[in-house]
């Protein structure tokens, strides 16, 4: 053991400390609500504040629900988006494009969300309403899918939208690098097979599946962390629905909407805490099965 | 033949397509921002830099207290963040076989991905709470939380960049082991480093769920002490969106653009002097 490896170890612990009193800290401020209400805080839809303690109910059902449901969305816009991008940029882009495509993709990536937040709120919103909501709704809406009245344009549908287009980046660039590194002579062999571009590609993303499916999952962690450009768009109200057009809730917007509020109220705030912890637990499952896709991916190279 | 040429045709017009939806919206943000924003800034002048929050319905005033607490908050999320980081990324380099080296790697990527809100609450509940008030503090160990696996994947990368050759040679002269990462490979590793500094700083920078619970926001006093709460330019355009009153919707559009313009200007020069950048 080096004396320099006893210098720094500390620091490494501190970062491990600091992850792992955070799981404490969501475990010990959730438990009043688990001894109160068990696991209905999870499975149940309601949201009763009161001043008396006796009366207040929690159940936090719908913003789970808003929230698989807006990032599987993201998800659904950013897979066919990120895919054409990474192979237009990597195969057919012109020379002098390929470079600002991808600086114009590392933007978006890195731009404030809260940027995204204000152009969703007051930009995309009303587009949507008009051209996307409007029309469905009024000829197709026997469909579930369209079958509620877009009033407002806060909705799921929005904040899909919008979630889709702030993730395409970053799945973007996890399929990208993959399909740069497939070897050239597989290239080279599928061409001398005298396949067209089209089935080329189609057996070169076979060859990265891993890959997609790695940038697709942390994709779909980015979405579901995501906090104040969904809450902007997404309606906050609590409700299960089944249509596009139905204003919702999701568990970071639920927080950053009623957290200011809570201490006046006797179990809220573990109610939240609760919400966090399952956020919590479902970011780091998906988190940690894309990193292993893409692990064994980059491995199995 | 002909089924497989309009496949083929079909095909490439399609990724075509797709790949400009992808930069689309990118465009028509910073076009709507510059439009809605621009006219703003120009009409508020140097009020609009310097000045407080204007009241509802009356005016535009400044966002002055946010443009300050920006910095403020970004300084001292560096100053706890940073150290910490980089030492961290040192151990990670120079010990990637070590148990505690690979499980950092893990922690590190998955604190990347981390909902950033949650640590906006953990803060809250371990400092906010105990010291009975938001503060500039709260807000920059929250940003600092969120600042340090960037920094330090940056500074494991860049450390394993340096040529073994170096390290060979620091370590025949008979330096120590202190002296050989410190002295000599942090030196030649300076620019990735700085890199993966900058991006921490562009990134935290523009972050609100972090601040919510933490920072408290303040629009009519400037930065007072860092135990006092503290505004912050994504903080301020969160809340005035959310506000009814049509002159709070045009100081967001104002504040999100010279938002933007922070962001690019450290984020451009940053980008176009590297071939790529984890986000």
């Amino acid at each position: 053991m080096d004396r320099f490896k006893i210098f720094l170890a500390p620091f490494c612990g501190l970062v491990f400390g600091l992850f792992i009193l955070m799981l404490i800290v969501y475990f010990t401020s959730s438990l009043p609500i688990f001894e109160r209400e068990g696991l209905a805080i999870y499975t149940t839809n309601v949201w009763k504040a009161s001043e008396e303690p006796e009366k207040e109910f929690y159940g936090v059902l719908a913003a789970i629900y808003g929230s698989v449901y807006t990032s599987v969305l993201a998800v659904l816009i950013a897979l066919p988006l990120s895919i054409s991008f990474a192979v237009f940029v990597i195969d057919y882009a012109p020379k002098k494009l390929k470079e600002p495509l991808i600086v114009a993709t590392d933007v978006m990536a890195g731009l404030p969300t809260i940027i995204y937040g204000i152009w969703g709120a007051f930009v995309l919103v009303p587009i949507l309403k008009r051209f996307v909501m409007m029309p469905l709704y009024e000829h197709l809406s026997f469909i579930p899918l369209f079958s509620f009245e877009p009033s407002t344009g806060y909705s799921y549908l929005s904040a899909g939208v919008l979630l889709g287009i702030m993730v395409t980046p970053f799945a973007s660039a996890i399929i990208r690098e993959a399909y740069r590194s497939i070897p050239y002579i597989y290239r080279e062999g599928i061409y001398a097979l005298g396949a067209t571009r089209y089935e080329a590609t189609k057996v070169l993303l076979g060859y990265i599946k891993p890959a997609i499916v790695a940038g697709i999952l942390l994709a779909f962690g980015r979405a579901i962390g995501e906090t104040v450009a969904v809450s902007l768009v997404v309606g906050n109200v609590f409700n299960i629905h089944p249509s596009l057009f139905a204003p919702g809730y999701t568990i970071s917007s639920l927080i950053a909407n009623q957290f200011g509020n809570a201490f006046i109220y006797g179990y809220m705030v573990p109610a939240l805490f609760a919400a966090g912890l399952s956020l919590f637990i479902i970011g780091l499952a998906v988190n940690l099965a894309g990193l292993m896709y893409l692990g064994r991916f980059k491995h199995a190279r | 033949m002909l089924v497989r040429k309009v496949k083929e045709r079909l095909f490439l017009a399609g990724i075509t397509i797709l790949t400009f939806l992808t930069i689309l919206p990118l465009f028509h943000i910073i076009f709507s921002v510059a439009v809605e924003g621009l006219p703003v800034i120009l009409r508020g002048g140097w009020d609009f830099i310097i000045g407080t929050l204007a009241p509802p319905d009356d005016g535009l005033g400044g966002i002055g207290p946010a443009i300050v607490g920006t910095f403020v908050l970004t300084f001292l999320a560096s100053l706890l963040g940073l150290p910490i980081a980089i030492l961290t990324g040192i151990y990670a380099a120079e010990y990637p076989n070590s148990m505690l080296g690979k499980a950092t790697r893990t922690l590190l990527m998955i604190m990347m991905e981390f909902p950033t809100i949650l640590v906006g609450l953990f803060v809250m509940q371990i400092l906010v709470v105990p010291m009975g008030s938001y503060s500039a503090l709260a807000g920059a160990l929250a940003l600092a939380i969120v600042m340090m696996p960037y920094v330090a994947v940056y500074t494991e990368e860049a450390l394993r960049g340096v040529p073994e050759k170096y390290r060979e040679g620091a370590f025949a002269l008979g330096l120590t082991r202190f002296n050989v990462v410190f002295r000599v490979l942090i030196g030649l590793a300076r620019k990735g480093i700085l890199t993966g500094v900058l991006i921490g700083i562009a990134k935290v920078a523009g972050e609100t769920a972090p601040l919510l619970f933490t920072a408290g926001g303040a629009t009519r006093t400037y930065f007072n002490g860092i135990d006092r709460p503290v505004g912050a330019i994504p903080l301020l355009i969160y809340d005035l969106v959310q506000q009814p009153y049509e002159n709070y919707h045009e100081i967001a559009w104002g504040a999100s653009l010279l938002l933007l313009i922070i962001f690019l200007a450290i984020f451009l020069p940053l980008r176009l002097s590297l071939k790529e950048v984890k986000l």
